[in-house]
């Protein structure tokens, strides 16, 4: 698959399993992957996983705007950066957040998230 | 840099507090690495824009606005030739991770951007990867993101 495949499949999956079941996230990471969530870190999957279950809203849903992707260099992994809206069950109005994330390939011929960064924009 | 290179199990606490305050140490420091390339960056992007190509390599990517930019010419040619003369950016905030795939430093930064006769600010989202070269305090940018956020 080309780049911006890739890119725009492993985003439809993470927000789809992340909107409809949190739990669905924890083969996304692994021991060595990293969370900066709002400015905390958190690292490994079960700690992040951990993290986002636990966030204060039960239902939510992500709509993309944007998705501009790199490839990272050698070692084959590529960085994704997106923007979207996020809608909380309840809430007026969504929020707009932004998130990075360094994957790299697993040795299936997936991917995985190594590095992860979010960030909520305000106005 | 560090490394703790031991097969054999921790089983001290003494050891594994001391392999925590190690790891915290080596967060700290790229931490100080990503503020510090941000504070560089947006004072020479808002000072001395030209100068900004000695931060760029051949190899370098530049996706600005969607639009993907490759190499320090191009790269220097696009920033040099942006709409606007004078700007200021005012960083909210820096998130720095190490990539330990590319032994990197992945910084992560959000602010808004005045442009001069505008009354509104931009709000904006900029993801850089770091490189080091030879061991040396040269930070080269590997792959800059700029997406304007409205």
């Amino acid at each position: 698959m080309d780049p911006e495949s890739v890119a725009r499949a492993f985003v439809l999956h993470y927000y789809t399993t992340f909107d409809a079941n949190r739990a669905g996230l924890a083969n996304l990471y692994q021991d060595g992957s990293m969370l900066t969530f709002e400015g905390q870190k958190i690292q490994g999957s079960q700690n992040i996983v951990a993290k986002l279950t636990n966030l204060p809203f039960q239902q939510c849903q992500h709509s993309i705007s944007t998705v501009d992707f790199q490839p990272s260099g050698p070692a084959g992994g590529m960085l994704v950066f997106v923007s979207g809206n996020l809608q909380l069950a309840g809430e007026q109005h969504a929020l707009k957040f932004s998130q990075m994330f360094h994957l790299m390939p697993t040795a299936q011929g997936n991917f995985y998230v190594l590095n992860d960064i979010f960030r909520l924009n305000y106005a | 840099m560090v490394r703790l290179g031991t097969s054999a199990p921790l089983y001290s606490h003494g050891l594994i507090a001391y392999e925590r305050r190690v790891v915290e140490k080596m967060e700290e420091q790229v931490e100080m690495v990503g503020k510090a390339f941000v504070d560089h960056y947006y004072h020479l992007f808002d000072n001395n824009r030209a100068a900004l190509v000695s931060l760029y390599q051949p190899t370098s990517t530049l996706t600005f606005e969607g639009q993907q930019i490759l190499g320090v010419d191009k790269i220097s040619n696009k920033l040099n030739n942006l709409p606007f003369d004078q700007c200021r950016h005012v960083i909210s905030t820096i998130d720095s991770q190490p990539s330990s795939s590319t032994g990197g430093i992945l910084v992560f930064v959000s602010g808004c951007l005045q442009l001069q006769g505008e009354e509104h600010h931009l709000r904006f989202s900029q993801v850089y990867l770091l490189l080091h070269a030879h061991g040396f305090l040269c930070i080269y940018i590997k792959k800059p993101y700029h997406k304007l956020c409205i």
